[in-house]
């Protein structure tokens, strides 16, 4: 049984066409992040489950309930908002008892429950506090206990860790993926982060301009990237065009050959000659030799290329090397250094180019 | 710390100067009334009345009863302009709580222009207005009511109190009331429980403000009131000509409530409420 459905979801406002007919099966007990740049429709599709907007069009069931026009408090869901809303004139026992309340829970199981929360999220004896009271990281974790609380059917959250620094945003990541799965409770997650989404995301949804460019596994969203966007969004690449110039030599490989000339070997896979294609390398794939580098595997790409920049990033240095036309990134242990102008070689094995199918997608 | 040079005690002479010209500019006025409040005899050029009673204040609260000095039992008056008051600020807080809530929370079509026509009555200058609502009020059987000054002074005060109440609610981030709805609250439970406490200081201070402005009222209600409700600054406008004392007890009766309502939003918004929101 699903956990969360959406059929056909539509929204619009004014003339904006924000959430653009969004199908998704979430499995019960699935933590499913919904990934992508501002204005993507992430934050319009998970406020159409939570009730908070009506949808134009299409559909959302939770379990086997139909609940596209119920109002909020009518879907036993649980919500954590960005800037978490705690109720700055009650208490943090207040803040958490409040819809147990609603449910006419006796008073002696309320305060279990409400310390139980406070377990959960590792603050106890907190129950006293006034949200003013508390640093940012705590207000956030207890408006996860606000939301879990309640043993909602579904757990929604709107980017609740963008207001926190990069440490604190990094253990919640954590935090928030281990309650999931302890409580064994459905989530949809709403971020801009793609790090963030590959460390807690069973699965990922891309989204970009209202609809789902790519669905699947953090690993399958970074390593086949099925459009562009996708590869361009999640992980950093170099973006490579050509044409698919020699395929009858090796069963394995073929060539893909740009418009200057430059050759690089791929994984044959199911291209065509004289296929039109974008390849894509990642920046940790690419290796520079130097005297002391192990030996150049058969079949690896050997290019020549020049240094057009470089960026000191603590742990390793980012350059830009220039390709003929095209600028690779490519990133080096920070004792390798290179200055710009020096020509050095490249080794990319084939098997880590990836081929982006030639379609028409968004991005 | 700088020496004092001939120029800085110069400076700093006039600033003392300014300050004592400021203090007699703020309270003189008011000492005046005390004065004359209890003045029973002070004729010009003495700095101080010849001769202090409390005669006025006796007559006023209705301990004494004659007719010699001129002054009349105020309590009725007193009653009126509480009566009124109460009942003002009873119906613009019902007309304004939820006038404002739906202007900050929705787009309301033609927002502007409703603010603006609550904001009409007071656009114009208030004698001419009065004497058509006395026409008007006088064909509908208002005129000398309680019902029609009150009228008058909701007209009068129904804009402010939608103003800040619009304001108060806009203040309230949208989440809190999203929160408590995802929680399981019903769109009144979450305007009750939520949105209502973190407006209150503002709804309060509104109420407080309608409140003194009914009390202090004068034209509308010399207007509409004549000739069988009386308030109190009818009572005041009536003998301030003749009868200075009276005025003044008067005058420092109608003080009284604003004074003692400041101090309590000072202590009030002062504590929790305030610091809870913030």
């Amino acid at each position: 049984m699903p956990g969360l459905r959406l059929e056909n979801l539509v929204k619009q406002f004014g003339r904006t066409i924000a959430v653009d007919g969004i199908n998704l099966d979430i499995q019960d007990g699935e933590i499913l992040t919904l990934l992508g740049p501002s204005g993507c429709g992430k934050t319009t599709t998970l406020r159409c489950i939570a009730g908070f907007i009506i949808p134009n069009e299409g559909e959302i069931y939770l379990g086997e309930r139909r609940v596209t026009n119920l109002p909020p408090d009518k879907r036993d869901i649980g919500f954590v908002f960005q800037n978490y809303a705690l109720w700055p004139h009650m208490t943090v026992h207040d803040n958490l008892a409040f819809g147990l309340r609603l449910r006419r829970i006796p008073k002696a199981e309320i305060r279990g429950r409400v310390d139980k929360a406070l377990d959960m999220v590792r603050l106890s004896g907190f129950a006293g506090r006034y949200p003013r009271q508390l640093s940012g990281g705590q207000q956030q974790r207890i408006a996860l206990a606000r939301a879990l609380v309640i043993e909602p059917t579904v757990l929604l959250l709107d980017e609740p860790l963008s207001n926190l620094d990069a440490q604190l945003r990094e253990e919640m990541r954590f935090e928030i993926r281990e309650l999931q799965k302890s409580l064994g409770i459905t989530a949809v997650y709403v971020t801009h982060d793609q790090a963030e989404a590959l460390a807690l995301s069973d699965r990922i949804a891309v989204m970009n301009k209202g609809i789902i460019t790519q669905m699947g596994t953090p690993s399958e969203i970074y390593n086949q990237p099925s459009n562009r966007f996708v590869a361009g969004f999640i992980g950093l690449s170099s973006f490579v065009e050509g044409i698919v110039t020699q395929l009858n030599g090796d069963a394995a490989y073929a060539v893909v050959t740009t418009t200057d000339q430059v050759k690089i070997r791929v994984l044959r896979r199911d291209l065509v000659s004289n296929q039109k294609v974008t390849m894509a390398i990642r920046p940790e794939y690419i290796t520079v030799k130097t005297e002391a580098s192990l030996p150049v595997p058969e079949n690896a790409n050997l290019l020549e290329g020049e240094v057009i920049r470089a960026a000191y990033l603590g742990d390793v240095i980012d350059y830009r090397i220039g390709l003929g036309q095209w600028i690779l990134r490519v990133n080096t242990p920070a004792e390798q250094i290179l200055h710009p102008g020096e020509k050095v070689q490249l080794i990319i094995p084939p098997e880590r180019v990836t081929i982006i199918p030639e379609m028409e997608g968004p991005g | 710390m700088t020496t004092m040079t001939p120029k800085r005690l110069l400076l700093k002479s006039l600033e003392a100067v300014f300050l004592v010209f400021l203090f007699f500019l703020i309270f003189g006025p008011m000492v005046g009334l005390v004065l004359w409040s209890v003045a029973i005899r002070w004729f010009w050029p003495n700095a101080l009345p010849q001769e202090v009673g409390l005669d006025y204040w006796s007559q006023a609260l209705g301990f004494q009863k004659s007719l010699a000095i001129g002054a009349v039992s105020i309590t009725e008056a007193f009653q009126t302009s509480m009566i009124i008051a109460v009942l003002v600020v009873v119906l613009t807080m019902v007309i304004a709580i939820p006038a404002g809530y739906a202007l900050a929370k929705y787009a309301v079509p033609f927002r502007g222009a409703i603010l603006f026509l609550f904001l009409m009555p007071l656009a114009f200058p208030q004698q001419p207005v009065f004497v058509n609502l006395l026409l008007t009020f006088t064909r509908m059987g208002l005129t000398s009511t309680i019902q029609g000054v009150v009228l008058i002074h909701l007209m009068v005060s129904l804009v402010f109190a939608v103003w800040i109440s619009s304001a108060a609610f806009k203040s309230i981030p949208p989440e809190l009331e999203e929160a408590a709805r995802s929680v399981g609250a019903s769109k009144m439970r979450a305007f009750v429980q939520i949105t209502l406490p973190l407006a209150a200081p503002g709804l309060l201070a509104s109420a407080v403000f309608v409140f003194l402005t009914s009390l202090d009222e004068f034209t509308g209600t010399f207007f509409i009131g004549l000739p069988f409700i009386s308030t109190l600054p009818m009572l005041l406008y009536a003998s301030s000509g003749s009868n200075l004392q009276f005025a003044s007890v008067i005058a420092i009766v109608l003080l009284i409530p604003s004074i003692l309502f400041m101090v309590i939003i000072e202590r009030f918004l002062r504590g929790e409420h305030i610091a809870g929101v913030g």
